[in-house]
């Protein structure tokens, strides 16, 4: 919703009897605050389970090193012990790839921390307003300093602005190319 | 070849980081706004960026006109969450070499270094 959108909702209300005055005015902005808060605690929390699949990473590195120089050993060299040995290597192998795809769906904290930075700023904006047209309560703390100064132009795109990007690049390069 | 990331999510950073290092790049350097990814481009090294869009202080695009001015050639990929065809272009239009949509795959980032590094 943006500033004009409001604009008018509250334009079209006017006509209404008055909001009555929120017994709590500053209860708005704390549950503003709240909601930012969460997208610090949720990036802390996820860099703590980044630093446990590191750790399983690692260890299985560990394993890997530890059988390699097993299969060394004159006693690995029977065909039977082999067989197992790389059977072992191979599932440490999908235990790594794992740990990896869990690492990359990690993205969704960034993704997710963007959509609620988009939310705090409006929701900020329509707390102001409102605390503004009544004269009562405080505004929110503004602009919060780690938020992008663009996330209300931008942020994260609905799905059905998406664009394939490939195309999108691959159409301008060719269009450059011919100017 | 030592690659600049600039992005200001932590966990996005690591992300990055850790993708690189499974294709073959370990030297990297960190920032968390386009500021500090000028900071870091300055003290020299860096062959290739790769930069967020939405970032405080100084976001993405700032910072990709701003090193097109001192540096024309050196190859820049977004990664970003941006999707729409509109921000696309306005990164190209600004200096960005390609542009990678959150969330990627290790090949899609793969492919794209590749890519600018030809």
């Amino acid at each position: 919703m943006d500033q004009s959108e409001i604009d008018a909702l509250m334009k079209s209300a006017g006509a209404q009897p008055a909001p009555p005055v929120p017994t709590d005015p500053e209860a708005e902005g704390r549950v503003i605050s709240e909601i930012d808060a969460v997208t610090v605690v949720t990036e802390r929390e996820t860099n703590k389970v980044m630093d446990q699949l590191d750790l399983i990473g690692q260890l299985v590195n560990r394993q890997q090193a530890l059988i390699t120089e097993m299969m060394k050993q004159p006693g690995a060299q029977d065909p039977a012990v082999q067989e197992a040995i790389h059977e072992i290597m191979s599932a440490a192998k999908d235990i790594q790839d794992k740990v990896f795809g869990a690492m990359d769906l990690m993205q969704f904290q960034d993704i997710t921390r963007q959509k609620l930075e988009r939310i705090v700023y409006h929701l900020r904006q329509i707390h102001d307003y409102i605390v503004e047209l009544l004269g009562t309560g405080l505004k929110s703390e503004g602009h919060r300093a780690s938020i992008s100064r663009t996330i209300q132009h931008t942020g994260t795109t609905p799905d059905e602005r998406k664009a394939d990007a490939d195309a999108v690049v691959e159409e301008y390069l060719r269009s450059r190319n011919k100017e | 070849m030592k690659i600049l990331i600039v992005d200001d999510s932590s966990t996005m950073r690591r992300i990055i980081i850790n993708t690189l290092s499974r294709i073959g790049y370990s030297d990297v350097v960190e920032g968390d706004n386009g500021k500090a990814g000028l900071e870091k481009l300055a003290q020299g090294g860096i062959e290739m960026i790769i930069t967020d869009w939405n970032m405080p202080e100084m976001d993405g695009l700032e910072f990709v006109q701003t090193v097109r001015t001192q540096n024309p050639t050196i190859p820049i990929l977004m990664v970003t969450t941006n999707a729409a065809k509109e921000d696309i272009v306005q990164a190209l239009q600004s200096g960005v070499n390609n542009y990678v949509v959150k969330p990627f795959t290790p090949e899609t980032l793969k492919e794209k270094i590749e890519s600018l590094l030809g």
